[in-house]
């Protein structure tokens, strides 16, 4: 598994995992599917982080996201801090905790949303000026030793774990841990022991093993219990997972041979039919073919950008006399779905200038053509914005919707968003349209033939990318 | 009706789309506060706008070619060909539009200025492709007011053996006056056009206009 977000050793920070592209998480209506939460709590050392990694590396689920308490320490008042420096602060009581930013943070990953999830700096006793945006997680692993003690967030666990640990081994990994990692001495951690950990865990921390479903005695040394409860965990996703996408939309929309009236598509001028006739010719060499895309890239982007509501603006000509007009837009970003969204970007980027590009790789799975999304990096900024959202081609809309609602979940409204396509299918618009209505959907070139076998357009023009970029096989 | 909307109703007469997106770059253009790389790059978008719509007038022919995936597709190609000519100078400021969308095309220049004297247009400078008799002519000024030069130029082009039905007069901005009286004199031209304006004043300026284009785009403003 590729990690990204982990501190040097896991512990206390968020951590999150990715090792292949993510299926559709969400509908065929487009509606986010929640994410699957699982708490676990237990003492101070007791094995939380490595049985909340053993479960995610067996779910063998391709997005995971662990996210420690301790990203939720509250800020200290400068009494407090100066007691911590020596030592004296009891960061194991449920006082020391920013609950309400925890549930925040967890509702908004339930939900599918790019989320920043605080960090804290253990030197400094303070939460770190840095933040770590996380998105895309199917599963959500909170562990804590209050990951059980909040009523709201034990609403929104589906599963909840209690790590019960014998408090002597716990003391005993303690004493080796801050010993080796914090550099403190034995003296000082036990006496913490005494007066904070110890008093914490059996007057809070304890009390919510009751709230658990289930509890590991001895934690990641029981592989009976663990094994248990990930069966527990795969059974309880296979139900939650999501329908195949692509045939559930051409079996919808299949039989659609005209698009929905609130299609933006290009007039179909003599130059857009002698262009696209151009495209679609599989004699037609590589040149004209890069040629004649990006003239109808330019083409498609700025009907696309007549489609943008301007407000008015009255301008003073050299001759003294007002001109009644529009202020064009300022508060446009971009969008690109990877390889061939790439060829409208650059037409964008020759007559508008975007505040911000937004990149997304999505991937068909060779056997099943299921969208799968691996690379997603939209800056926060966008979600004030006006957004293009470029890809070439539109089939069946699955790979279409995906990016949606990835602009969706990094909060892009969905009447902001504007999606451009050289060419399209009725099927793949309609889609589209039912899912997110007030989306606008502009495209070049409509066409309603899709091959079932390969999920070509037929008269369409191949595989655009491989044919723009020269990568046919 | 006043003189604009009629010009806006005449069959040869082709306004851009007035959207809302056009209008915004009209603003751009048009105030006198814009700076001059501002000027230039708005001005090459509602250029390339225009050439795109010009190109819409010239005939395709039905064509069938084969797709990537085995099938024949029921297309159409281009038919005819073309040309550009510029009036000197402002009209040069179009010629790059052009080149965007047609690579190589051939460009003739014509240089047109009052004569202090008659106060008529004149034909200083021409030089047009060998064969422009065969040829459409894309003919490009970016502000037409009287009509004067681009009457003469016509009147040169005709010279030359071109047919009047296949000139297509690209323009940014034209008064009625101008662009009712050109239409009036050539029975078979075409005008594509961004906006139409108000008027022109004593000084054959358009109202509200944006000024001298050729100074604004080139740099040569006083």
């Amino acid at each position: 598994m590729a990690a990204s977000g982990s501190s040097n050793n896991g512990r206390g920070s968020t951590l999150m995992l990715r090792s292949a592209g993510r299926p559709p998480w969400y509908t065929p209506d487009g509606r986010n599917i929640p994410a699957y939460m699982v708490g676990i709590a237990g003492a101070s050392a007791s094995g939380k982080t490595s049985v909340a990694r053993q479960i995610v590396e067996s779910l063998n689920v391709p997005w995971v996201v662990i996210i420690s308490m301790d990203s939720f320490y509250r800020r200290l008042t400068p009494e407090e801090s100066k007691q911590a420096f020596q030592n004296n602060h009891d960061f194991d009581h449920p006082s020391s905790y920013d609950f309400a930013a925890a549930v925040r943070a967890l509702e908004s990953l339930k939900h599918g949303k790019a989320t920043n999830i605080p960090q804290y700096d253990f030197a400094t006793h303070c939460p770190s000026n840095e933040t770590l945006h996380v998105y895309g997680a199917s599963v959500v692993v909170f562990e804590g030793i209050f990951a059980l003690y909040d009523q709201r967030v034990l609403d929104m666990l589906d599963v909840k774990i209690f790590v019960d640990t014998d408090s002597d081994v716990c003391l005993a990994r303690r004493i080796r841990r801050d010993v080796a990692e914090r550099a403190r001495d034995p003296l000082g951690v036990l006496q913490q022991y005494d007066r904070f950990v110890k008093p914490a865990y059996d007057g809070f921390v304890r009390p919510t093993m009751n709230n658990a479903d289930i509890i590991i005695p001895r934690g990641l040394d029981n592989h009976v219990a663990i094994g248990l409860m990930i069966q527990h965990i795969k059974r309880q996703l296979d139900d939650h997972n999501a329908v195949l996408m692509r045939p559930t939309l051409l079996n919808r929309y299949g039989k659609t041979r005209s698009a929905d009236d609130s299609l933006f598509l290009l007039p179909q001028s003599n130059q857009v039919r002698a262009m696209r006739t151009i495209l679609c010719d599989r004699t037609t060499p590589r040149d004209d073919f890069i040629f004649y895309s990006d003239r109808l890239s330019r083409l498609v982007i700025e009907y696309a950008l007549a489609q943008l509501c301007l407000t008015e603006k009255t301008a003073i000509t050299p001759m003294g006399l007002p001109y009644h007009g529009y202020a064009i837009a300022s508060n446009i970003s971009s969008v690109t779905i990877l390889r061939a969204g790439g060829v409208m970007e650059k037409a964008l980027r020759s007559v508008a200038r975007p505040a911000h590009y937004g990149k997304i790789l999505i991937v068909g799975d060779p056997k099943s053509h299921e969208p799968r999304l691996h690379y997603a990096n939209l800056p926060p900024a966008i979600s004030a914005h006006q957004v293009l959202l470029m890809d070439s081609t539109i089939v069946s809309g699955a790979n279409a919707m995906m990016a949606i609602r990835i602009c969706l979940d990094h909060g892009v409204s969905e009447h902001n968003l504007i999606f451009i396509s050289l060419l399209a299918t009725p099927q793949g618009t309609r889609a589209i349209q039912a899912a997110f209505p007030a989306v606008k959907v502009v495209t070049a070139i409509l066409d309603s033939h899709i091959s079932s076998d390969d999920l070509l357009i037929r008269s369409g023009y191949g595989l655009f990318g491989d044919r723009y970029f020269g990568t046919e096989v | 009706m006043t003189l604009s909307e009629e010009a806006a109703k005449h069959p040869r007469l082709h306004l851009l789309p007035q959207t809302h997106q056009l209008k915004g770059l009209m603003t751009i253009i048009r105030d006198a506060n814009t700076e001059r790389g501002d000027f230039v790059f708005y001005s090459d978008r509602v250029i390339r706008l225009l050439v795109e719509e010009g190109l819409n007038y010239l005939p395709v022919v039905d064509k069938e070619v084969i797709t990537p995936t085995g099938l024949p597709f029921q297309g159409v190609a281009f038919e005819g060909r073309i040309c550009g000519v510029s009036i000197m100078r402002a009209g040069e400021s179009m010629e790059q539009g052009l080149r965007e969308v047609c690579t190589s095309v051939r460009i003739g220049k014509v240089l047109i200025q009052r004569d202090e004297r008659t106060a008529l247009p004149k034909l200083y400078y021409s030089k047009l492709p060998k064969d422009i008799s065969d040829r459409w002519v894309l003919l490009l000024d970016p502000m037409l007011a009287t009509g004067g030069s681009a009457v003469k130029c016509i009147e040169v082009l005709l010279e030359a053996g071109v047919k009047e039905e296949r000139i297509l007069f690209i323009n940014l901005i034209c008064a009625p006056e101008g662009a009712l009286a050109m239409l009036e004199k050539f029975k078979s031209i075409q005008i594509i056009t961004a906006e139409i304006d108000e008027s022109i004043d004593d000084r054959k300026f358009i109202l509200p206009g944006l000024g001298d284009f050729g100074d604004r785009y080139f740099g040569t403003e006083d």
